[in-house]
C-alpha cells in the first residue's frame, strides 16, 4: 500500500486532523471522499479547467488559489484552506449570506449549470483580496480580471456575465482601484471640510 | 427506433405488470443531510415583485449538493453510511480480437472485490436494454470491439483507498487488455438515411408540385451493403426519386444564365464537454434497487433499468430512481451510462456503489457530436436568386446507433438555413464506425449543415460580386413561404428584419475602411469581417407537458410542473409565466414532477408512427393522449412548457377566478356594481396585482381566492398539452360552460365550499378529470413537416489573423436574435453568450480525430482538447440584440441552440475575408491557416 502521512489543516476555519491519509491523496479527494465537501468540483483531474479551485491563506503571501485535483494533501499539510463551503457567511437562522462576489454572480445571472461556479467564486475572491492589498487603476480592471480568470473554463455561459459581475464588484468596492470609490470619498470629505 | 420517451404512466403500468413498485423522483425529496441552501428553500430569489436571481441560484453559488455527482450514500435517507466504488475498463482499440483482461499489475491486495464482464452478466441474464440503441454492456472475449472505448469489464472495490490505488495502476495501462490478431470489422448496416425532395409550385405559398409534407419522405432500405436508394419505379418512392433525378439533371446542365456553385465541407467530431462527468450511485438490497442518476431522460432510464433487472436472475420488487441536477448539452440524453450504474449496484454485494468516469474516460465513452461530410450546391440565376439547392450529408454515428437516424434527418432538413428554395433535393446517410458513439448534442446536426450552407452562400456572394448580406436579402424566406419539406413555418418570419439591421450596421458598412486601417496599424495581422444568418427549429414534433396550478384560500399560487433544470433556467422562467394571467408569479412550486395522479391518462407513446386511422380511433377515448411528457431537450421549455403553463394560468382565471370576480361585482341589490356596465372575460386585466375590468372595483388575488373557495368555484386546474407542429385542441364542458382550448386533457379542483357531490368527484389526486367531448389532434401527416417553429439568429464578427502563426484573435462580434417574448432577458442573453462561445469553439478550436488517435483510446482530456477561454470569445467586446416581440402575446421561442450556429459560419467567413482563402474543413485552426498563408 502507498506511503501514508499524518495530515492536519485548517479548512474553512475549522481544524481538521490529524488524519492518517495516503501520501499521494489529492486535495479534491480528501474534500469529497473523506469530508463530504463536494462543492469543490472535479472535472479534468489535470489542473487545466480550474473547476476545483480552492483558496490557500498564507500569512505572508496572502491568499492564492490552487487546483485541488492536482494538489496533494502532502503539499497542503499544515496550511489554511478555504473551499466554496466556507465563502458565504451565515445569518442567525443558519441561512447563507453570500459574499460580495457570490451576490454579484447571483444578481448578474452569471452561471447556468453552475458546475464551474465554485471555482469562479474562489478565483474571483482571491483577485479581490489581491486588489485590497495592491489596488490598480480602473482602466486596468478588465485586463486584470482576464489575467486572473482566463484559466477557468465554463461550457455554459460564454464567461460574459461572470466577468461583468467581477468588474462591478471591483469598481464599486472602496479600495480596490486607485481611482475608484475611495478617492471619491476622500474628495467628498475634502469638499465637506 | 425503440420507444424512448417514456411517460410516467407507461412506466408505472409496466412496473405494475411486472409486480414492481417503482418511482422516479427529483433529488431533493431523497436527500437527508442537505446543505442549508438547497434549491427551493431560499426565498430571496423573488422579492418585491422582482426577479432578483435564479431560483436555484443560492444553492448553486454556495456549492450546495445539487448535482448527481455531489451525492454520496450518507446524504440519502435510509442508505448505508459508506459506498463502494466502481470502475469501468474500456478497450483503447477496435482493430484486433479481444482475448481478455490481465489485471496482474494490481497484485492480490488491489484486485477488485467484484469483477463483472460479458460472461458474468450473460450467466445472470443481465443485458443492456435496447442494445441496438445503447450498445452491449461488455465485449465478450474472442470478439472484435465494435468501437474504441467499448467497456469490457467493471470492477468494484469496497473501500476507497484500495479503489484509488487500483485505479491509478490501471490508468493508461493498455497492456491489461489482451488482444489477438488483427481483425476487420464485420459489415454493419447504416444507422439511417432519408431524402427530402421538393418541387414548389409557381407560388412559394401555394401548392407544391411535390414535397415531403404533401407526398412523402424517401426512406431507403438499409443493408450491410449500404443505403439502397430506391429507383424511379419504386411503388412508394418512385415519384420522389424521379423529381430528385430531374433536379440533379438541372444542376448538371443548368439553363443559360444560371450558375451552379458547390462546396464539399467537413464538420468534425466534438465533445459536448459537460463539466459534470458521467456518474451515478446505486444500491441493490433485498430486491430493492435505488439509483441516483445523471440523465436528461430519467423516465427512459428508469424504465429500461426495470426491464433490464426484471429479465435477469436478480429479483426486483422496488425501483427508486432519483434524478439530480445535471448538465449535458445532449451528452446525457438517452446515454447508456445509467445502466452501468444500475449494473454496478446489482453486483455491489448489498453495498451502495458509486460509478463515475474520470475526464479521460468521459472523453472515451460519453456521447459526441456527429462529424459530417457535406456536399452542398446552389443553382443561382443571373439576378442572384437561388433556384435549386442540393445537399448530400454523410454522418459518422460512431460505434452505436443512438440518435443517429434522427440527427441525420434534422441536420439535412435544416440545411436550407434562412432561404426559400423553389426546388430542393436533400439527402442524408449516417453510418457506423469504430469511433465513440455520437448522440444528440446541442444543435442536433443543424450546426453542421447550416454553418456550411452559410459558408457557401458567402462564397457565392463573392463569386457573383454581390454584397453577402444583400444576396441573403434577395433569397430570405418570408412569412407563409414553404420550407424544404413543404411545410409553412409558424407565424411571421423575421430573418429579413435581422438582415436589414445588419445591412445598416457600421461593423458591416465600414468593414473595408476598418480593414485598411487595422492592417496599416498592425503589421503581421490580417483583418476580416464575417457574417452568417440561420434559423433553427425547436421541439421534436411530439411535445407533451403537464402543469397543475391552484390557488389557496389565502390567495397563494401553487404550481407543479414537469420541467426539470439542466442549467438553462427553465425552473425560474416557468414561475414567471403565470403573471400576466394571475397578476403575479407563482408563489410555490415543485419541479421535475413525475407523479401525476391528477391526470389519469394513458398513451402508447408512438406519436410518430401511429396511423391517422388509429389515432382518430384512439382520440375518441378522452383519457388517451399521443404522449404523456417530453424529456428536457431540443430547446423545448421556452415554447412548449410555457404554453402549458400559460394554459393552466389562463384556465384558472377563466373558469375559477373570473366567476369569483363576477360574484363579487354582481353582489348586492339589483345586480350590484356590474348591473349598469356588464363585463366579459375579454375585459379582464391585471393592474398592480389586482384584477380589473372596465370600471369595476379592482380585486386582489387574495379576495378572489377567498370568494372562489367560499362559493366552491374552481380553484385548481391541471392541463395536458400536445404539439405535433401545431397544438392539439379539445372541447370541454365545465360547470355548464362549453370551452375549447389548446390543451388535450383537463382536470379541475373545486374550492372548499363546493357541494358534496363535487367533492366526491375529486378522486384523481384531489382533482376531477373532465373528459373532453371532442379532441382535435394535428394530422399525423404533419410528422413530415420536419419543423415549422423557427428562431432566427445572425452573427457578425470582426477578427484578426496573425500571418506568422495563423492564430485568430476575436476583436468583437454582434449577434441578433428573434425569440418572441423574452421571459427572463438575463437568461436569454446568458444562453446567447454561452452559445456564441460554443460556436467559436466549433469553428476554431475543438476537434476529435475519428480514427485510432481519437478519444476512444483513452488519452484525451482538456490539456489537448481546447475549449474556448474568455480571452478567445471577445468577452469584453461582444454585444447581443434581441428583436422586440411582435405583440404582448408573441410566444417565447426556444433559442438555446440557434445562438451557437451563425457565429461558427461567421468566423470562417471572416477568416476568408482576412486571408483571401476559403476553408471547407472545420475547425479552422491556427495550423490550418498557417498552411495556406
Amino acid at each position: 500500500m502507498a506511503e501514508r502521512i499524518s495530515f492536519s489543516a485548517v479548512i474553512n476555519g475549522q481544524k481538521v486532523g490529524p488524519m492518517d491519509l495516503p501520501h499521494d491523496l489529492m486535495m479534491v479527494e480528501l474534500l469529497q471522499e473523506y469530508l463530504n465537501l463536494t462543492g469543490t468540483r472535479l472535472s479534468c483531474g489535470q489542473g487545466v479547467c480550474s473547476a476545483c479551485t480552492i483558496i490557500v491563506d498564507d500569512a505572508e503571501k496572502g491568499s492564492y488559489t490552487v487546483p485541488a485535483c492536482v494538489t496533494g494533501v502532502a503539499w497542503l499539510n499544515g496550511k489554511s484552506v478555504r473551499t466554496i463551503e466556507g465563502i458565504a457567511g451565515r445569518d442567525e437562522q443558519g441561512g447563507p449570506v453570500p459574499s460580495p462576489i457570490q451576490r454579484a454572480f447571483l444578481e448578474h445571472f452569471s452561471f447556468q449549470c453552475s458546475y464551474c461556479t465554485p471555482g469562479f467564486v474562489n478565483g474571483a475572491t482571491v483577485l479581490v483580496e489581491r486588489l485590497q492589498r495592491q489596488p490598480i487603476a480602473s482602466d486596468q480592471v478588465e485586463a486584470a480580471i482576464l489575467e486572473a480568470l482566463d484559466r477557468h473554463i465554463c461550457r455554459c455561459t460564454g464567461y460574459v456575465r461572470y466577468y461583468q459581475a467581477v468588474r462591478d464588484v471591483i469598481l464599486s468596492t472602496p479600495g480596490l482601484t486607485t481611482d475608484g470609490p475611495q478617492f471619491d470619498m476622500v474628495a467628498r470629505q475634502e469638499v465637506t471640510q | 427506433m425503440p420507444h424512448l420517451d417514456i411517460s410516467r404512466r407507461r412506466f408505472l403500468a409496466a412496473a405494475a405488470a411486472l409486480g414492481i413498485t417503482a418511482a422516479v423522483r427529483p433529488l431533493g425529496q431523497a436527500q437527508a443531510a442537505m446543505m442549508p441552501s438547497v434549491v427551493g428553500q431560499d426565498p430571496g430569489w423573488f422579492s418585491g415583485g422582482r426577479l432578483r436571481y435564479r431560483r436555484d441560484g443560492m444553492a448553486k453559488v454556495t456549492g450546495s449538493k445539487v448535482f448527481s455527482i455531489d451525492i454520496r450514500a450518507c446524504d440519502l435517507d435510509g442508505w448505508p453510511q459508506t459506498q463502494s466504488h466502481g470502475l469501468t475498463l474500456h478497450v483503447p482499440r477496435a482493430d484486433r480480437v479481444y482475448l481478455g483482461l490481465d489485471l496482474s499489475v494490481l497484485e492480490p491486495d488491489l484486485m477488485p472485490d467484484v469483477l463483472i464482464d460479458a460472461a458474468r452478466v450473460a450467466a445472470d441474464k443481465v443485458a443492456m436494454p435496447e442494445a441496438s440503441f445503447y450498445g452491449d454492456f461488455f465485449l465478450a472475449e474472442g470478439q472484435v470491439p465494435p468501437m474504441m472505448g467499448q467497456p469490457v469489464a467493471l470492477g468494484i472495490w469496497h473501500d476507497y483507498e484500495r479503489f484509488r490505488a487500483a485505479r491509478k495502476k490501471l490508468q493508461f495501462r493498455t497492456e491489461i487488455f489482451r488482444f489477438g490478431d488483427h481483425a476487420d470489422q464485420p459489415a454493419r448496416a447504416p444507422y439511417g438515411a432519408a431524402r427530402y425532395v421538393r418541387v414548389g409550385g409557381d407560388d412559394p405559398r401555394g401548392r407544391d408540385r411535390f414535397s415531403s409534407m404533401q407526398d412523402t419522405v424517401i426512406w431507403p432500405d438499409l443493408t450491410t451493403d449500404g443505403v439502397q436508394w430506391p429507383g424511379p419505379e419504386h411503388p412508394a418512392f418512385g415519384d420522389a426519386m424521379r423529381h430528385a433525378d430531374e433536379i440533379r439533371d438541372v444542376m448538371e446542365n443548368p439553363p443559360e444564365g444560371w450558375r451552379v456553385f458547390s462546396g464539399q465541407f467537413s464538420s468534425q467530431s466534438v465533445d459536448p464537454a459537460a463539466m459534470e462527468m458521467e456518474n451515478g450511485l446505486g444500491w441493490y438490497d433485498d430486491g430493492k434497487l435505488h439509483v441516483v442518476g445523471a440523465t436528461q431522460s430519467p423516465y427512459s432510464a428508469a424504465h429500461h433499468i426495470m426491464d433490464m433487472v426484471s429479465d435477469s436472475n436478480f429479483s426486483l420488487d422496488d425501483l427508486d430512481f432519483v434524478t439530480g441536477y445535471t448538465v449535458g448539452y445532449g451528452q446525457k440524453e438517452h446515454q447508456p451510462f445509467p445502466y452501468y450504474v444500475a449494473l454496478a449496484a446489482l453486483y455491489g454485494q448489498g453495498r451502495p456503489v458509486r460509478l463515475m468516469l474520470d475526464r479521460w474516460q468521459h472523453f472515451q465513452f460519453a456521447l459526441k457530436r456527429h462529424p459530417f461530410s457535406i456536399r452542398t450546391a446552389f443553382a443561382v440565376d443571373s439576378e442572384g436568386h437561388f433556384q435549386i439547392m442540393t445537399c448530400d450529408a454523410i454522418g459518422d454515428g460512431g460505434g452505436v446507433m443512438n440518435f443517429s437516424p434522427s440527427v441525420g434527418t434534422v441536420a439535412v432538413t435544416a440545411a436550407q438555413s434562412i432561404y426559400y428554395l423553389p426546388k430542393s433535393d436533400l439527402s442524408v446517410e449516417v453510418h457506423p464506425s469504430t469511433g465513440v458513439t455520437s448522440g444528440s448534442m446541442r444543435g442536433y446536426g443543424t450546426l453542421q449543415t447550416m454553418a456550411t450552407t452559410e459558408m457557401l452562400v458567402d462564397e457565392i456572394a463573392t463569386e457573383m460580386n454581390i454584397d453577402p448580406v444583400d444576396l441573403r436579402r434577395r433569397n430570405v424566406i418570408k412569412s407563409g413561404m414553404k420550407n424544404t419539406q413543404g411545410a409553412v413555418p409558424s407565424g411571421h418570419l423575421r430573418a429579413a428584419e435581422i438582415l436589414d439591421l445588419v445591412a445598416a450596421d457600421p461593423l458591416w458598412t465600414d468593414r473595408a475602411e476598418r480593414k485598411r486601417r487595422f492592417e496599416q496599424e498592425n503589421p503581421g495581422k490580417r483583418f476580416g469581417v464575417g457574417f452568417a444568418a440561420v434559423q433553427k427549429d425547436f421541439g421534436t414534433g411530439a411535445e407533451a407537458a403537464v402543469v397543475q396550478l391552484e390557488v389557496t384560500p389565502e390567495g397563494r399560487l401553487q404550481m407543479r410542473h414537469v420541467a426539470a433544470e439542466i442549467g438553462a433556467g427553465a425552473t425560474t422562467s416557468q414561475m414567471l409565466v403565470a403573471e400576466p394571467f394571475l397578476g403575479r408569479p407563482v408563489d410555490e412550486v415543485e419541479f421535475s414532477v413525475q407523479d401525476w395522479p391528477q391526470m389519469p391518462l394513458h398513451t402508447q407513446d408512438e406519436p410518430y408512427t401511429t396511423s391517422q386511422e388509429d389515432e382518430d380511433r384512439l382520440a375518441l377515448d378522452p383519457t388517451w393522449v399521443p404522449r404523456f411528457t417530453s424529456p428536457r431537450s431540443a430547446s423545448n421549455s421556452a415554447y412548449y412548457f410555457t404554453h402549458a403553463t400559460q394554459q393552466a394560468a389562463q384556465m384558472l382565471l377563466r373558469i375559477g377566478l373570473w366567476p369569483a370576480a363576477l360574484s363579487i361585482w354582481g353582489e348586492g341589490a339589483s345586480g350590484g356594481q356590474m348591473r349598469p356596465e356588464p363585463v366579459s372575460i375579454d375585459d379582464a386585466q391585471w393592474r398592480d396585482g389586482r384584477l380589473v375590468a372596465r370600471s369595476m372595483e379592482p380585486l386582489t388575488l387574495e379576495r378572489l381566492a377567498a370568494r372562489a373557495h367560499r362559493d366552491g368555484h374552481i380553484t385548481g386546474v391541471c392541463v395536458h398539452t400536445f404539439n405535433r407542429w401545431a397544438w392539439a385542441e379539445a372541447d370541454f364542458d365545465i360547470d355548464g360552460q362549453k370551452i375549447r382550448a389548446p390543451i388535450d386533457a383537463l382536470s379541475v379542483r373545486w374550492g372548499q365550499g363546493a357541494s358534496a357531490s363535487r367533492k366526491a368527484s375529486m378522486t384523481d389526486g384531489g382533482y376531477a378529470f373532465i373528459p373532453r367531448s371532442k379532441a382535435f389532434y394535428p394530422p399525423v401527416q404533419r410528422n413530415n413537416a420536419g419543423t415549422v417553429y423557427y428562431a432566427p439568429c445572425a452573427s457578425l464578427i470582426e477578427l484578426a489573423v496573425s500571418t506568422g502563426s495563423g492564430k485568430v484573435e476575436v476583436l468583437q462580434h454582434k449577434t441578433w436574435l428573434e425569440c418572441g417574448t423574452q421571459i427572463v432577458p438575463e437568461l436569454v442573453s446568458g444562453q446567447m453568450q454561452g452559445g456564441l462561445a460554443m460556436g467559436i469553439g466549433h469553428a476554431l478550436y475543438e476537434e476529435l480525430p475519428t480514427g485510432a488517435e481519437g478519444p476512444g483510446n483513452g488519452t484525451w482530456n482538456y490539456s489537448r482538447y481546447h475549449l474556448p477561454r474568455a480571452s478567445e470569445v471577445g468577452v469584453w467586446t461582444q454585444t447581443g440584440h434581441v428583436l422586440p416581440a411582435l405583440s404582448d402575446d408573441d410566444p417565447p421561442k426556444g433559442m438555446a441552440e440557434v445562438v451557437m450556429i451563425p457565429i461558427a459560419g461567421a468566423c470562417i467567413n471572416a477568416i476568408a475575408h482576412a486571408t483571401g482563402h476559403r476553408f471547407y474543413q472545420m475547425p479552422v485552426t491556427a495550423e490550418r491557416i498557417k498552411e495556406v498563408l
